[in-house]
C-alpha cells in the first residue's frame, strides 16, 4: 500500500465517509495523526530518501485536509468524485436574478465609500452574504444527496461568486481599520 | 524513523548517548546559540560567560574577520567595514536594499544578477557570507562548549521572510559546514519555548518585534501539535526603527545638517542606549558625544519618546488585526507571548495588552526565548526525546504564484497553506512544435508581477513538438518544510520529462555556492580534505546509524533474508573505510547504500502510515488497494 494511492478518496485518508456533512473534529484529529507520523520533522535525521518521501506524503495530507475542512473545495471536490470536470462545473448556467442580485451586491460595496456610516453598512453586507453562503450549503447538500448533480454544481458556482464577494468585503473592512488607526 | 544514537566516528555507539544538536538565533542585532542539556534548553555562553553575539562583523583587518562586540567597538571608526543589521539585506536585490544601505552609510558594490555585495577594505562581501561568520563564531562556541560536532542545527528566520531571504539563510549556515535540519520561525520558536508542555492546548499569538523585522503569529496547541494558523508581519520594520525615529529628533532639535558616517553611528548608539534605559526611566540624557563637535546631551522624556515611536506601535498593531482575521478563529487568544528586546518598551506592551485584552506573557527573556525554542526543536529532530513529543506545523508566509497574460499574478499557493505542500499546474503551447515554454514564479499579495518579488525564471525545455494547445505540461511547485521551493515538470500525454532551468532572480546559484564554498574552505584554518574527509565521515555514520536501527526495528519483517544481505554487506564495507582516510571512497560507498535502502526506507514509511492509521478502517483501505 502506498499512500499515494490512497489520493483516489481525501475522505477515506481521515475515516470519513463520503459527504458534505462532515465531523471537523474527527478530520482534525485524523490529520493530526497523521502528521505526527508523516511530516517531514519525523524524518530530520533520517536518509534523504526517507526526507523526499516525507515531504511528499505530508503534502498529500495537507492537500487532503485543506480540501476537506472549508465547505466550498469539499464541494468541489465532491463533484469532482462524482465525475464532474472543471469544465463541467463552470459550464453550470446561473439564473439570472442570482446574476442580478450579485450586481446589486456588488454596486453597494463599491459605492461603501460614500455611506455615512461604511463600517454598520459593511457588517450588513457581509453578514448577508453570509445568510446567502449558508443557504447555499443547504442547497448544494440536498442536491447532492438527491444526485442531482447539475443543480450542486450550480450551487457551487453560486458559491464561488459569494466568497469572492466576501473576500473583497472583508479586504475593504480591513482598510476602513487600517485608515482609522 | 528518527535516528535513537549515533555515534562520533571511530566511537562504538552507546545505547543512551544523546546527539548534539543547537538552536541558533541569527539576530538583526544580536544571534545566540542555545542548545537542551539535562532535559533544560539553555544558552550557550561564549567563554567569558556572555550569552549575546553582537550581529556585527569589522572587515578592517584583512586577514581575519572580527566578530561581536570587538566589531561593535570599531563601527564609529570603521563605518563602511563594520557590517551591522546584515540580516536586513539578506537575500535582497540591491535595488531594495540602496535605502537602508544609505541609512546604514554602507558602500554598496554593483553586484551581478542585482544581488548586494558591501565593499569593505578587505574586499567585497555578500550578506551571506558576512552571516557566515557570524554563525562560524556560534558554531565554534557550540563545539567548545558540547565537546564534538555538531548533529544539526535549527536556525530561526522571521515568519515573514520570503523564499530568497530563506535560501540566503540556508546557504550562510552551508557556508559554515552546519548541518541545518530545520529552518524555523522565530514566532514559532518562541512559543515551543513557552509552551512545550504538550498537554496543553490553547491559542497563543507571539508578538515579535527584532531589531528589524516585526512578525506576528497566531498558533494553536492541541494534542502536541503546534499547527500555525495564520502569520503576517513587516519585513521593514523592527527595533531599529524605534531608535532612527529617536535619532531623527534629536537630529532636528540640534538642527543639525548632516553627520559623518562615524557619528551616525554614535548617534543610532546613543539613540538605543536612551530607549533601552527609558524603559525603566522617565527621563534620560541621550550623550552627544561623538555627534555633535560640542558634545553634551539632550534630555528625553519617556512621553517624547512614546510620541515619536506611536506609529510605529500602531503598524504593528495593523498587522495584529489582519493576522488575527486570518486565522479564522472562533474564540478567542489564551496566552500573547513576547518576542525581542524593544518588546521591554512599556509603551508597546501596553499596546499589545489593551490590542488582545489580556497581558503579555513575559516570563522568558524576550531576547533569549527565540533561541531556546529553536535549541528545543533541535534536540527533537536530531531524535533525542522520544517520538510523538512535539509536532510543529508551519504555514508559508507569502503567496506564491506565477506572471501571466499581462503581467498579471495567478497564485498557485496562497499564503497561510501549511506546509510541506505541493500544488500542480498545468500549461501549454501556444505555437505549433514549440518546444520550450518559460515560467516567471513570483512572491507576495499583489495583483501585477511588478508589485510582487520575483523569486526565479524557469524554462522548459525538451517539450515534444504538437500542435499549438495540444501538450498537457504538468508543473509541480512544492514548498518543503523550511519553505524553500522546489519545481519539477513533465509533459502528460507522452510522458516526457522536460527539464527545468532555474535561474534564481536572487539569491545565489548552485555554483556560487560552490565557488564560495571552496573560497571558504582555502581560507579556512583546517586542511580542506581534512575538513572534506570530516564531513563524508559525518554522512557516512549518519546513514550507517540510521540504517542500523531501521534493520533492528523492521529489517526482519519488511525484508526478505537476501533483500537484507544487499544493505547489510555494503554497510560492512562502509564501516571499514570509515576507519580509513578516503574521502571519495566514503562517499561514493555512501551514495551507493543510500540508493540501494530507498525501497527498504519506502516500505518503512507505508508502515508508518499503516500505524497511523490503525483502528481507522484499515481493512477497507487494503480492500481498496487490493483492486
Amino acid at each position: 500500500m502506498s499512500l499515494l494511492e490512497l489520493q483516489k478518496n481525501y475522505f477515506q485518508l481521515f475515516d470519513l465517509s463520503v459527504g458534505f456533512a462532515l465531523d471537523q473534529a474527527q478530520l482534525g484529529e485524523r490529520y493530526r495523526q497523521l502528521q505526527k507520523e508523516l511530516h517531514p520533522d519525523r524524518y530530520a535525521s533520517g536518509t534523504a530518501h526517507e526526507q523526499r518521501l516525507a515531504v511528499q506524503y505530508s503534502a498529500l495530507i495537507n492537500e487532503a485536509y485543506a480540501t476537506l475542512r472549508k465547505a466550498l473545495p469539499r464541494a468541489l471536490y465532491l463533484l469532482e468524485l462524482a465525475g464532474m470536470s472543471k469544465e463541467d462545473i463552470s459550464g453550470q448556467q446561473i439564473d439570472g436574478s442570482f446574476l442580478m442580485s450579485q450586481i446589486d451586491l456588488r454596486e453597494k460595496l463599491v459605492s461603501l465609500d460614500e455611506v455615512v456610516d461604511p463600517e454598520t453598512a459593511l457588517e450588513q453586507l457581509i453578514t448577508d452574504i453570509s445568510g446567502d453562503v449558508n443557504q447555499l450549503h443547504d442547497q448544494f447538500s440536498r442536491a447532492y444527496s438527491a444526485g442531482e448533480l447539475a443543480a450542486a454544481a450550480s450551487a457551487c458556482v453560486k458559491l464561488q461568486y459569494l466568497e469572492k464577494l466576501l473576500l473583497e468585503a472583508e479586504q475593504l473592512e480591513s482598510r476602513l481599520i487600517d485608515s482609522q488607526t | 524513523m528518527a535516528l535513537l544514537h549515533i555515534a562520533e566516528p571511530g566511537q562504538s555507539p552507546l545505547p543512551h548517548q544523546t546527539k548534539r544538536a543547537v538552536g541558533i538565533d541569527l539576530g538583526t542585532t544580536n544571534s545566540l546559540v542555545a542548545t537542551v542539556r539535562g532535559g533544560r534548553a539553555a544558552i550557550v555562553p561564549d567563554e567569558k560567560g556572555v550569552m549575546m553575539l553582537p550581529s556585527v562583523v569589522n572587515y578592517t583587518d584583512t586577514q581575519m574577520p572580527l566578530v561581536g562586540a570587538g566589531a561593535l567597538a570599531l563601527a564609529a571608526q570603521h563605518p563602511a567595514d563594520t557590517l551591522m543589521s546584515v540580516k536586513r539585506f539578506m537575500g535582497r536585490g540591491s535595488r531594495d536594499a540602496i535605502r537602508d544601505a544609505q541609512r546604514s552609510h554602507y558602500k554598496l558594490a554593483e553586484g551581478e544578477e542585482g544581488l548586494v555585495r558591501f565593499l569593505t577594505s578587505s574586499g567585497e562581501r555578500s550578506p551571506v557570507e558576512v552571516s557566515a561568520d557570524i554563525l562560524r563564531v556560534l558554531h565554534q562556541r557550540a563545539l567548545a562548549t558540547l565537546g564534538g560536532e555538531i548533529d544539526g542545527a535549527v536556525i530561526t528566520v522571521p515568519a515573514y521572510f520570503d523564499e530568497p531571504q530563506r535560501q540566503a539563510t540556508k546557504d550562510a549556515a552551508t557556508l559554515v559546514g552546519l548541518r541545518v535540519l530545520r529552518l524555523m520561525n522565530e514566532p514559532t520558536a518562541a512559543a515551543v519555548a513557552y509552551g512545550l508542555d504538550a498537554a496543553e492546548q490553547g491559542v497563543i499569538a507571539v508578538y515579535d518585534l527584532g531589531g528589524g523585522t516585526f512578525d506576528i503569529s497566531i498558533l494553536r496547541l492541541h494534542q502536541g501539535v503546534f499547527e500555525v494558523l495564520a502569520t503576517g508581519g513587516d519585513t521593514a520594520l523592527g527595533g531599529d526603527d524605534l531608535d532612527a525615529a529617536l535619532a531623527d529628533w534629536v537630529l532636528q532639535q540640534c538642527e543639525s545638517p548632516s553627520l559623518a558616517p562615524g557619528q551616525f553611528r554614535q548617534l543610532q548608539a546613543a539613540a538605543r542606549s536612551a530607549k533601552e534605559r527609558l524603559s525603566d526611566e522617565v527621563a534620560v540624557d541621550l550623550d552627544l558625544t561623538g555627534v555633535l563637535p560640542s558634545g553634551g546631551a539632550i534630555r528625553v522624556t519617556r512621553e517624547t519618546f512614546e510620541s515619536l515611536i506611536k506609529p510605529l506601535v500602531k503598524r504593528t498593531l495593523s498587522a495584529c488585526r489582519r493576522c488575527l482575521r486570518d486565522a479564522e478563529l472562533d474564540a478567542g487568544i489564551d496566552n500573547i507571548v513576547m518576542v525581542g528586546g524593544s518588546t521591554r518598551v512599556p509603551l508597546v506592551r501596553e499596546a499589545v495588552a489593551e490590542f488582545f485584552q489580556r497581558p503579555p506573557l513575559v516570563g522568558i527573556d524576550p531576547d533569549q526565548v527565540v533561541a531556546l525554542g529553536a535549541a528545543i526543536q533541535a534536540d527533537i529532530l536530531v531524535g533525542n526525546r522520544p517520538e510523538g513529543d512535539l509536532l510543529l506545523l508551519d504555514v508559508i508566509p507569502l503567496s506564491l504564484g506565477i506572471e501571466t497574460m499581462g503581467g498579471l499574478v495567478e497564485k498557485i499557493v496562497p499564503r497561510n497553506t501549511t506546509i510541506p505542500v505541493s500544488r500542480a499546474q498545468e500549461f501549454t503551447t501556444y505555437k505549433d512544435g514549440q518546444t520550450a515554454l518559460a515560467i516567471h514564479i513570483v512572491q507576495g499579495e499583489r495583483e501585477m508581477v511588478s508589485d510582487c518579488r520575483s523569486l526565479a525564471h524557469f524554462e522548459l525545455r525538451g517539450i515534444p513538438p504538437m500542435v499549438a494547445g495540444a501538450a498537457r505540461i504538468k508543473v509541480t511547485f512544492q514548498v518543503d518544510a523550511d519553505g524553500l521551493l522546489n519545481v519539477s515538470a513533465c509533459e502528460e500525454i507522452t510522458g516526457a520529462q522536460t527539464s527545468v532551468t532555474i535561474k534564481p532572480s536572487f539569491g545565489l546559484t548552485d555554483d556560487e555556492i560552490t565557488s564560495m564554498l571552496q573560497a571558504s574552505f582555502s581560507h579556512a584554518d583546517e586542511d580542506k580534505l581534512a575538513r572534506q574527509l570530516a564531513e563524508q565521515r559525518l554522512s557516512g555514520w549518519q546513514l550507517l546509524e540510521g540504517l542500523k536501527s531501521a534493520l533492528e526495528a523492521d529489517g526482519e519483517a519488511l525484508l526478505s533474508a537476501d533483500d537484507r544481505e544487499a544493505i547489510t554487506a555494503p554497510m560492512g564495507q562502509l564501516q571499514a573505510l570509515l576507519e580509513g582516510e578516503d574521502a571519495d571512497a566514503i562517499r561514493t560507498l555512501t551514495e551507493r547504500l543510500g540508493r540501494q535502502s530507498e525501497t527498504f526506507a519506502s516500505r518503512r514509511m507505508d508502515k508508518s502510515i499503516r500505524e497511523a492509521l490503525a483502528g481507522m478502517s484499515l481493512d477497507a483501505l487494503d480492500d481498496e488497494v487490493m483492486q
